[in-house]
């Protein structure tokens, strides 16, 4: 595949946070009806309908076997509904799933796409998400039974970076700060009501050392979707498509034990080059990239991702956070939503978020958020336990 | 470091756990695992060394991640390791392992190739470095499994 043919024309997505009442179900069915009517086109132009993965299953009433047996097409109505299916990668599932619609797409059965993805986390107990999440963020076998979790994982990472750049633990927590900063820009974000300081960051609860708890991302409830085409049909229906300029992919493990970068403070060389092959595939390099779209999921590797993209030495990236470049109004915006640590983690939504906001500071539809001009971006996720890394160049505008 | 200790009463009366809730999930070993807990009963530490190309796989899989070969013999380690990451859990951790707060989760690196994720014990949490010796000792948290752990090889940095 050659650079551009692909594009996303329309997006939905729902406020994320707790809401009990508001069902997966719902949120499927509205963020479907939003990116469509977005997009401009006819709910009957939808060729193929795809899900991501809800995270956790209810027993009573499964969204994921529904979504997989074809519920979508028939509760929006997608009348030309001719594939469905559903594809998940965790955290990297926006990307997989875009993976498996240009597949449908370039087979010539449909030249219009829907997407959704819909998490609803408040309908399980804190111990039921516990269980579940020790399980997912670590291996069963051999890290769960001592205690291991996501959150002292991302410690380990940020002890180590800390010590290999001499970034501080201020550094780390203006991560945190920068992320709400946008966040109170951003009506869907879970955390948009009260601005942070890199003080009460570091003074948080300590959940695990070196990281306190406004440190680690908070799980919400969420949704969102999107209408992709080709770039031929894109530039036909729609005044703003956002095309795929470049990608660069790699996966690297499931236990963190069996890493293709073995020390875990150089991760950047395992990042850096997936950035790399991403700005070479579309002709762009970071100078021409106007927002920087990462979803880390912890400040230490939003730093790694950032040290990774070209625009600032690496190691150097805390420095350039605390003095604001990454914020609303910097020189180097990074994360417009918030990203997992204050617009909420609704699962294998948070990279969807990512992907979602970059369309709308593309379109020119981010509202107070809107980063003015925006051409070019680089789009960031990954899934597992760090198991994975995709970068994606993306432009309301074919580089000439 | 300021101390996560949480009365776990509370916590079950708060959350409405019961006792199974708090108990500790235990390695459920695979075909291909299973002699390494055997050996671990035995406290023995073992690796799958593969017998076509040498490699050794940990954690092991089916068969050789190098050759995707069968044949392997199980060879004892030295129980040595180094320490090459570390986080102190001190809150927010599953919970079966609140009574247990704070507690050192750490990445450890054996000199015969594989890491290893593990618990260091015995060891006091401020003398913990990068890149510190170590020595595995064995926890039989029951009568079927022991979990290789591993504790400051230097006896003043253990606490």
């Amino acid at each position: 595949m050659g650079a551009a043919d692909f594009a996303i024309i329309g997006t939905g997505e729902v406020p994320c946070g707790n809401y009990p009442e508001r069902s997966e179900f719902e949120i499927a069915y509205e963020v479907a009806r939003m990116a469509i009517r977005d997009s401009g086109l006819d709910k009957n132009d939808v060729g193929a309908v795809l899900c991501a993965q809800h995270i956790m299953s209810n027993p009573d009433n499964d969204y994921n076997t529904e979504m997989v047996f074809g519920r979508l097409p028939e509760a929006i109505g997608a009348k030309g509904c001719k594939v469905t299916c559903m594809t998940s990668s965790g955290g990297a599932s926006s990307y997989s799933i875009r993976k498996t619609a240009e597949g449908i797409l370039e087979s010539g059965e449909t030249d219009t796409v829907l997407v959704v993805h819909a998490q609803r986390f408040s309908q399980f107990t804190p111990n039921e998400q516990a269980k579940y999440f020790s399980i997912a963020g670590s291996d069963v076998e051999w890290e769960v039974p001592f205690g291991m979790t996501y959150n002292s994982l991302a410690a380990m990472i940020t002890q180590g970076y800390m010590n290999a750049t001499g970034t501080t633990i201020e550094q780390v927590a203006a991560v945190c700060v920068a992320c709400r900063r946008w966040a109170m820009l951003q009506p869907n974000a879970m955390f948009n009501k009260k601005e942070i300081t890199i003080d009460k960051v570091v003074n948080a609860r300590m959940v695990s050392y070196p990281l306190t708890t406004l440190m680690c991302n908070v799980l919400g409830d969420g949704g969102s979707a999107f209408i992709m085409t080709t770039a031929e049909k894109a530039r036909k229906v729609c005044d703003s498509p956002v095309y795929f300029l470049g990608e660069g992919s790699d996966y690297s493990h499931r236990t963190i034990t069996r890493g293709r970068v073995r020390e875990l403070d150089q991760l950047t060389e395992f990042i850096a080059p997936i950035a790399k092959e991403a700005y070479e595939r579309s002709g762009l390099g970071p100078d021409d990239m106007d927002i920087y779209e990462i979803y880390g999921s912890y400040p230490v590797i939003n730093l790694m991702v950032m040290d990774s993209l070209g625009f600032v030495e690496p190691g150097k990236s805390g420095a350039l956070v605390e003095a604001g470049e990454t914020s609303p109004g910097g020189k180097y915006p990074c994360s417009t939503n918030g990203e997992a640590m204050s617009f909420g983690h609704s699962g294998t939504g948070c990279g969807f978020a990512t992907l979602v906001e970059s369309v709308r500071q593309l379109q020119g539809k981010a509202g107070a958020a809107q980063v003015e001009g925006a051409k070019f971006l680089v789009e960031n996720c990954g899934g597992g336990a760090f198991m994975d890394c995709h970068f994606t160049v993306m432009g309301n505008q074919v580089p000439g | 470091m300021a101390g996560g200790q949480i009365d776990i009463e509370t916590i079950k009366a708060m959350l409405g756990l019961c006792d199974e809730d708090l108990v500790k999930p235990l390695p459920i070993p695979t075909k291909w695992s299973k002699p390494f807990w055997d050996a671990a009963l035995q406290h023995k530490l073992v690796l799958k060394k593969c017998k076509s190309c040498g490699n050794i796989d940990h954690p092991p899989y089916l068969y050789c991640t190098e050759c995707m070969g069968d044949e392997h013999e199980w060879v004892e380690a030295s129980g040595k390791g180094t320490l090459a990451a570390y986080a102190i859990n001190i809150f927010g951790v599953p919970f079966p392992f609140w009574a247990d707060l704070p507690y050192v989760v750490a990445l450890i690196d054996l000199p015969e190739g594989p890491r290893m994720i593990s618990n260091i014990v015995e060891c006091d949490h401020e003398k913990l470095e990068n890149g510190m010796e170590l020595e595995v000792v064995f926890d039989d948290v029951t009568d079927e499994v022991t979990l290789p752990k591993w504790r400051p090889v230097d006896e003043t940095k253990r606490g």
